[in-house]
């Protein structure tokens, strides 16, 4: 299981977070995720996978400096 | 270490003022030069106009210079401010001061927002308040002790000169047992020699036991602190409230102010944890787009950045509440405790470091293609101890490395020194030189725009290539983005008042990720609307942090997700609650807008703030070299295909590099002139007769400047 957004996917090998995101179907242009402490940014994510039983925290980044 | 002796040169008893609905109703002033010591009125006019904070200062700042009025001249004054908002407890980000001055890198008026607990105490001691005019030969502490009521000038002798050592024995010596009631601004040995120069700010952390340091770090204001004689400013203040600056509607702040409090308790683990990691979150997310300086901004990426990113500060951050203001839920303010330096006066003594944040990481360390998180640990340190901007340090010695690396010096003006990127020693050398204000490090601690100077006319080296890829504008060294690729964002840098520090608009994801302004008039309306709302922090006391670093979770659904309106509306109420205006949000764009007006004008009045002075270098907007150019040809020659039409068959890498400048650099004119046209500003950048008359800041001294540009 992983769980994102308040909401629970079943998990399954190789699972990444472009296959994530397409499951939580938010169109919303996330450039930024978080799993556990390490940041995945967009160019990465069809190649960054998700481990199961995760948590994958959505980050908005329209701030900085 | 020599006994601290304290001498009374001066001292004014006073009656504290009741804080009224956020303000002291008063500032003070203090000449050095003849001890004089006097309390100022503020007037309705005063208030109504500049607000407080950064509105103060300029105005104070405004009248005791005159245009021709140099740094280092002892008419120029130091003014630091809190806002009507400031000292907040409860409210998140609330403890912000101020700093303004003309400064000693661009020669006009500089401004510097920094944490600590001095501005609420100043307040608190009856001042919204503090310029500080004139020079002395002796050391000179001004203690301005809210609690006994009175104003001190002390000659100090005995202090150390390192500004960790002058916080803790002064907050030690006048704490009087309650460290806390204590804040020291000072700086340090380097700001003597250098003319990057910071100023530290302490606030007192309990549970650690020991002052912690912030910096208002940009354009040299540490230098004119030393110049002036100074070692020390010190505000005492008692136990802080939420009564202390008598809200005109206590129940509509705390009702206000435990709605934002609480978001960033319930949002920050899930987005940027700040509260455990500050502002290093940014490094391996600004390597990913590109956009993390390396080698002096050639690139924005390096395999090595995940090195010095969050997940290893996140190690190396020592565990605990990091409010540099009290009851601040964003505490963001980390350290590294025990590191022990491998070089200078404290090298093998345990140390704390307040610090690194993004800007000294990417500054001191990837900038200078050093990916070592340990090195950026000293470099941190001792800028601070030393009294020197770790931007400007870092973005000056990536100048001299890529210069020394291109051969256009060598050994012979570096005293022997390899200046290679990457190379940790020398970086270190050059710091530890620079406090001394000796061998090629006092050269580097002039600054870029300097170091230009001496590099063409000592050594021969070809200027215009300096100008390419020296890193400033107006004199200020440029802050830690990349912004070659975001149009935005060089206006963000270019079109800043004081130089280009991201503080006024950081728009560089926005743009450049999100895309959320695609168009030009859209990226005018942006550089219009956040430099504005963000100088509204400074006229009221606020970090900017708790805006939009963290953003409620329905944010995304809002119509502008950039400008984060839920809050935007919160911050409005949090004015009203406490100084009982009632406001909107398109209240606090005309409020800032007056003082943005009028500090555009200041810089006219100091000899600059026209277009010609809104130049950047070509490394912010493009490649300057053939392999900076090949690094990314595909990007490039895209770009060049498919939004300029430009046939690219049979073209050589150098003639492609000319063709781009040339579209880009007159995209950058087109978008000054899309903003100047936003912001009512005539196409020579001076804001227009009509735009000061609708925001009433047209007072007779301001209409002289404007008529001595030509704009009647």
């Amino acid at each position: 299981m992983v769980r994102i957004a308040g909401r629970e996917f079943c998990w399954r090998e190789g699972m990444t977070v472009a296959d994530l995101l397409k499951e939580l179907g938010d169109p919303y242009p996330y450039a930024v995720v978080r799993i556990s402490d390490r940041l995945i940014s967009r160019p990465d994510f069809g190649n960054a996978t998700v481990p199961n039983d995760s948590e994958v925290f959505l980050i908005p980044l329209i701030s900085g400096g | 270490m020599p006994e601290v002796k304290v001498k009374e040169i001066k001292t004014l008893s006073y009656a504290r003022p009741a804080i009224q609905k956020g303000y002291a109703n008063q500032t003070l002033y203090v000449d050095l030069s003849d001890s004089k010591i006097s309390i100022k009125p503020v007037s309705d006019k005063m208030k109504e106009t500049f607000v407080g904070g950064k509105g103060y200062d300029l105005w104070l700042l405004w009248n005791a210079v005159q245009g021709n009025t140099r740094w280092s001249d002892p008419e120029n004054t130091l003014c630091i401010a809190c806002g009507p908002l400031g000292g907040t407890p409860i409210y998140p980000g609330s403890g912000k001061s101020i700093v303004t001055s003309v400064s000693p890198i661009t020669g006009s008026v500089m401004d510097s927002n920094v944490g600590g607990y001095f501005g609420p105490y100043l307040k608190f001691s009856g001042f919204d308040a503090l310029e500080i005019q004139g020079k002395t030969e002796v050391p000179t502490v001004i203690l301005i002790d809210g609690i006994n009521q009175q104003i001190r000038i002390l000659e100090v002798t005995g202090l150390p000169e390192d500004a960790h050592g002058i916080s803790e024995i002064l907050t030690n010596h006048f704490g009087e047992g309650r460290p806390r009631n204590i804040s020291v601004v000072c700086t340090g040995p380097g700001a003597k020699h250098a003319l990057i120069g910071c100023l530290n700010f302490s606030w007192y952390d309990q549970r650690r036991s020991r002052s912690r340091l912030k910096q208002a770090g940009r354009g040299g204001l540490g230098t004119v602190f030393a110049d002036k004689g100074l070692k020390a400013i010190v505000a005492r203040w008692d136990t802080v409230t939420l009564a202390l600056n008598n809200p005109a509607d206590e129940a509509a702040l705390k009702k206000v102010a435990r709605l934002h409090s609480q978001e960033i308790v319930e949002q920050d683990p899930k987005q940027n944890q700040m509260s455990i990691v500050g502002t290093a979150h940014l490094v391996t997310i600004m390597n990913d787009y590109d956009l993390l300086p390396t080698h002096n901004y050639r690139y924005g990426q390096h395999p090595q950045a995940p090195n010095v990113g969050m997940e290893v500060y996140r190690l190396l951050f020592d565990k605990g509440y990091d409010g540099c203001w009290i009851g601040c839920t964003l505490a963001c303010s980390h350290g590294v405790k025990d590191f022990v330096p491998s070089t200078g006066p404290c090298k093998g003594r345990k140390i704390f470091v307040d610090g690194p944040e993004y800007e000294t990481i990417a500054g001191c360390g990837s900038n200078l293609g050093i990916f070592d998180p340990f090195h950026i640990v000293e470099m941190n340190f001792y800028c601070d101890t030393y009294g020197l901007d770790a931007i400007s340090v870092g973005t000056s010695i990536a100048f001299a490395m890529e210069c020394f690396e291109m051969g256009l010096i060598n050994e012979t003006h570096t005293g022997g020194m390899d200046l290679s990127f990457g190379n940790r020693v020398s970086s270190l050398e050059l710091l530890h030189q620079m406090a001394k204000g000796e061998g090629f490090g006092k050269i580097v601690g002039q600054g870029v725009r300097r170091m230009k100077e001496i590099f063409s006319k000592s050594y021969g080296v070809d200027l215009a290539f300096l100008e390419d890829i020296g890193m400033e504008a107006k004199g200020l060294e440029f802050s830690e983005y990349m912004s070659k690729e975001s149009l935005a964002q060089q206006g963000g840098y270019g079109l800043a008042l004081k130089g280009p520090q991201h503080d006024e608009a950081w728009l560089i994801f926005v743009d450049m990720v999100h895309n959320f302004m695609p168009s030009f008039e859209q990226k005018a309306e942006a550089l219009h609307w956040f430099p504005l709302f963000r100088t509204w922090f400074g006229l009221c006391g606020l970090c900017k942090l708790p805006w939009n670093d963290i953003v409620p979770a329905n944010n995304k659904l809002t119509e502008e997700p950039a400008k984060v309106m839920q809050h935007v509306k919160w911050y409005a109420e949090y004015f009203s609650a406490v100084t009982g205006r009632k406001i909107g949000p398109n209240d606090m764009i005309t409020m800032s807008e007056r003082v943005y007006n009028f500090q555009r004008i200041f810089c006219l009045k100091m000899g600059f703030g026209r277009r010609e002075h809104d130049a950047i270098p070509y490394r912010a907007m493009g490649p300057v070299t053939v392999e900076e150019y090949e690094s990314r040809a595909d990007r490039y020659d895209k770009q060049l295909r498919d939004v300029y039409r430009v046939d690219i068959q049979g073209k050589g890498t150098a003639e492609k590099v000319k063709i781009l400048r040339k579209l880009r650099e007159e995209r950058y004119e087109q978008l000054k002139d899309a903003v100047y046209a936003r912001r009512g500003w005539t196409k020579d950048g001076i804001p227009t007769l009509d735009t000061v008359r609708r925001l009433g800041i047209d007072f007779p001294e301001v209409l002289e400047v404007l008529k001595a540009h030509g704009v009647r």
